[in-house]
């Protein structure tokens, strides 16, 4: 070999860098190829989580206060105030929970790549939903004829800040899941690239799975 | 800052002289039997589980999530194993 040759000497490999090892031709094998892991979720996934967080601290600052009064006062509803109409609601209870387990089956048609069922099984959704509101706002009119307003007492404040927030909540879930209905009617989520439709998934599911706490709460206790 | 020069000594004397009024509870409404504090116990206790309530209920899914999303990654590395033993012009290569 000659004296000024560039080529690497045997004794340079044991302080050499392993880049130059391997160049070299010596060095460990290369470790077999690991397929990446995929994350669990899209940013999207753990915004919504972290947003519901928040939503649920919120309702549950609301029936913090409904339960000083409640658990406070002796009589319960206070003399001179109207009952609600807890079976009724109970009905729309029933019509709003079902609602969820058409969403979730929504969901899960959109994962298998059936368009006409998730497109079918939203509108239902949201007809359930809708049904809902309806329901609600006609028990409100009546409740409203029978003199129990935000005004008349504590108990008519806290039902309809309570039962007000978790309806406007509806109401918006509801705009958006017309929305995501719209967009899947054109094929905009296919297969697992649906972002938008499992936010508007995991809110309708919150927004249903909060009411059967309030109904329990508000009617019934 | 006269203001600020006064203002000490004047808690200091309500402090002394009208101590029961200066260290008043807010939320004292009444003696023990007073159902307005039950009330009150009532809202502390369940707003002090909430965020115990929310924020486990937030790891709870995170961890679910993960371990399904492990299990299925596992899952397709052994599908894909099981292709490669089944390829026959692979193996008589």
């Amino acid at each position: 070999m000659a004296k000024n040759s560039t080529a690497l000497k045997l004794e340079d490999l044991a302080s050499a860098t392993p880049a130059k090892r391997a160049a070299f031709g010596g060095g460990p094998p290369p470790p077999p190829p690991v397929r990446p892991i995929a994350p669990i979720g899209s940013n999207a996934w753990l915004a919504m989580i972290m947003f519901l967080g928040a939503e649920a601290m919120f309702f549950a600052g609301l029936m913090g206060a409904f339960l000083v009064f409640r658990v406070g006062s002796p009589v319960w509803p206070p003399p001179f105030q109207p009952r609600l109409p807890a079976t009724v609601t109970g009905v729309n209870t029933l019509i709003l929970l079902l609602s969820a387990v058409t969403m979730r089956l929504a969901f899960l048609a959109n994962r298998r790549g059936e368009r006409k069922r998730l497109v079918k099984l939203l509108s239902w959704t949201a007809m359930l939903g809708a049904v809902f509101l309806l329901i609600q706002g006609f028990e409100w009119v009546r409740l409203l004829h029978f003199g129990l307003t935000v005004s008349s007492s504590v108990y008519g404040g806290l039902f309809y800040t309570l039962i007000g927030f978790h309806g406007a909540h509806v109401l918006g879930a509801l705009a958006w899941l017309i929305a995501v209905w719209s967009k899947a009617r054109q094929g905009k989520y296919m297969g697992r690239n649906a972002v938008g439709l499992q936010t508007c998934s995991m809110y309708w599911i919150f927004v249903v799975a909060l009411w059967p706490v309030l109904y329990g709460l508000v009617y019934l206790y | 800052m006269p203001g600020k020069f006064y203002s000490i000594p004047i808690t200091a004397a309500a402090l002394l002289t009208q101590a029961a009024q200066v260290w008043a509870c807010a939320v004292c409404l009444g003696d023990a039997s007073d159902s307005a504090i039950d009330g009150y116990n009532a809202s502390v206790l369940f707003l002090m589980s909430t965020p115990y309530l929310v924020v486990g209920s937030v790891v709870a899914g995170l961890i679910f999530t993960y371990r399904r999303a492990r299990k299925r990654h596992e899952e397709t590395d052994a599908e894909m194993i099981g292709q490669l033993e089944w390829n026959q012009e692979e193996s008589s290569r």
